[in-house]
């Protein structure tokens, strides 16, 4: 009987160590990236060897690109941008979902449905009048212009909404009696008992931004307020001659944050991604 | 005395009085989904009837021109076949991929989680650095012809298309495996146990067990993957550019007329023709949904 249960063990963490193998070859751009990263650009215009690699190895990539490219201000502009939109979306979802979660009121329906039309419209169909509204209103190469068509998310809404609408009704009406205000409730409670759903919303939020490509793309044309993707496009077919090793230099440096971001905030991304997203 | 205020307090709390807090906690969202979601839907559809400036700004009235000119052109006729023979091959391939990835993960074991996250890991990554990454992998000297020992240049020719749609279903492969991976582990555990002492092969137990039971997921991730090629932007424009090419889809039609040629009126007639493919697929979606799909 042992026998056999050690038997099955074993048989099980063969498979585990084989699908991690699996998951490594998966991966494996981002560990070619990584190595080539550190060979210099000469010794990519001929076929690669395991040689070439370990002969070669060296960080002057990393050093040519911090001096040939303002890397921490792509990256700055990054996060600002990213930190903008999480913060105005999680404010003005909040705030919004609890009036379609709490209250009862004329035209609710109505509005509830133009929310839900507004999702409906995809954003590439309204980047082109987004962006002629943008540039009339002289918002180009600002993180105004980068984040202000971001600040409402239908998206977002609808996981506060569920998220206050999960909290127990007797709590409301206990908290009623007792004398709180509808506001000093949102404040006080249904906020505060969100936090899993602002997680969520907030690590979405932030990988989307983080690797949005085309917005930036129209409104940043001046490289001081580029971000570091459409830092690291630029240098793609740039050149007549690629300077390999570099762009994946900064192929890493862009990769890194998104990266560490997944990985400590799997989970909540996870729920985020699949709460209410699936029927069933 | 208590009991009258508990009741007038009852009262008061089912009385549905007027209050304007509601609406002033909608005003922010109505205001950005009025300013950029439906004025823009609307200024769209209005600037395809005029000849517009360099800087967006309607001219004079045209009425259908533009849209019979780019209804009749021939270059439209290719991005739309290009869009169909790009989204359905997307579509396919990464819930294929997904799917096999997920089956394998289906089994909550210790060190799952580290192959799992490997699996997901390209929901963070941008197109950008993928890009960079992927150029010099299929390059003339780059990984692929080193292990391969060919001489090609993937990224031209005959071999673009393919290449191009391998990378980006690598690429889409992370969010369609959690999904589907979801979907798997919703399977009744009682239900592979009947299976296994009736010596089901796991070949039958993915067709008959797993497949029925994941079928809204499954249907959900094929749908969402033939959506998302729909906007799929970044990865052609890095790596093919917005040029005419087999990658020439709506969406890069949309930008070369609007931001390269600032011909705005067209580029707001492809973004509308993208718009009603993408509503029609999410029709088709919805209707199928509701023939095929199997809800426990």
């Amino acid at each position: 009987m042992s026998k056999l249960v050690i038997k099955h063990k074993t048989k099980e963490k063969i498979g585990v160590a084989i699908k991690i193998i699996i998951g490594l070859m998966f991966v494996s751009p981002i560990f070619i990236g990584l190595v080539f990263s550190f060979v210099p650009d000469e010794e990519l215009y001929a076929l690669p060897t395991f040689r070439t690699i370990v002969d070669n190895f060296s960080v002057n990539n990393y050093i040519k690109v911090f001096k040939t490219l303002p890397i921490f201000s792509y990256i700055k502009t990054s996060l600002v941008m990213c930190a903008i939109v999480i913060v105005a979306q999680v404010v003005i979802s909040s705030l919004s979902a609890y009036a379609f979660a709490f209250f009862k009121f004329p035209a609710k329906n109505l509005l509830f449905t133009l929310v839900l039309i507004a999702m409906m419209v995809p954003g590439q169909v309204v980047t082109i009048t987004n962006f002629l509204t943008i540039r009339r209103m002289g918002l180009l190469n600002t993180y105004l212009g980068l984040t202000l068509v971001s600040f409402a998310g239908g998206r977002s809404l609808f996981m506060f909404r569920q998220s206050y609408m999960s909290l127990p009704y007797e709590m409301k009406e206990a908290a009623t009696v007792d004398g709180c205000s509808e506001l000093r409730y949102l404040f006080q409670f249904a906020i505060p008992l969100s936090l899993p759903s602002i997680s969520s919303i907030s690590i979405m939020l932030f990988i989307g931004e983080f690797n949005a490509y085309l917005w930036p793309l129209l409104v940043s044309r001046k490289p001081q307020m580029y971000t570091i993707q459409i830092g690291m496009a630029q240098m793609i077919g740039s050149d007549a001659i690629p300077n390999y090793g570099r762009m994946m230099a900064v192929a890493m440096l862009s990769l890194i944050i998104p990266i560490i971001v997944f990985i400590i905030g799997e989970d909540y991304l996870i729920a985020g991604m699949t709460r209410g997203a699936v029927k069933g | 005395m208590k009991a009258e205020k508990a009741v007038a307090v009852g009262r008061q709390l089912k009385r549905k009085q007027f209050t304007p807090l509601p609406y002033i906690l909608l005003i922010p969202t109505m205001v950005f989904l009025v300013v950029f979601t439906f004025y823009p839907l609307v200024n769209c559809i209005r600037l395809t009837f005029y000849a517009t400036d360099s800087i967006g700004r309607p001219g004079a009235f045209v009425g259908l021109r533009i849209w019979k000119k780019v209804l009749n052109s021939d270059e439209f006729h290719r991005s739309i076949v290009n869009t169909l023979k790009y989204a359905s091959s997307i579509g396919i391939g990464t819930f294929t991929l997904a799917m096999l990835l997920a089956y394998m993960s289906t089994k909550n074991v210790k060190g799952s989680k580290v192959y799992q996250t490997m699996f997901a890991l390209p929901i963070a990554l941008a197109s950008a650095p993928i890009a960079a990454i992927m150029t010099y992998v299929f390059s003339k000297y780059g990984i692929f012809n080193a292990i391969t020992g060919s001489s090609k240049i993937w990224l031209s020719g005959k071999t673009l298309f393919p290449t191009v749609v391998f990378i980006v279903i690598w690429a889409n492969s992370g969010s369609s495996f959690i999904y589907l991976l979801v979907g798997f582990r919703n399977v009744p555990l009682e239900l592979l146990e009947c299976a296994d002492l009736d010596g089901a092969s796991p070949f039958t137990k993915f067709f008959k067990i797993y497949l029925p039971i994941a079928s809204p997921q499954v249907f959900f991730v094929i749908f969402l993957n033939i959506l998302s090629a729909f906007k799929s932007f970044a990865m052609i424009r890095i790596l093919v550019g917005t040029g005419d090419s087999e990658l020439a889809v709506l969406i890069v039609k949309l930008y070369d007329y609007a931001f390269v040629r600032e011909r705005y009126e067209t580029g707001c007639v492809y973004a509308l023709i993208l718009s009603l493919v993408i509503f029609l697929v999410s029709r088709i979606q919805f209707v199928v949904e509701k023939k095929v799909v199997f809800y426990q």
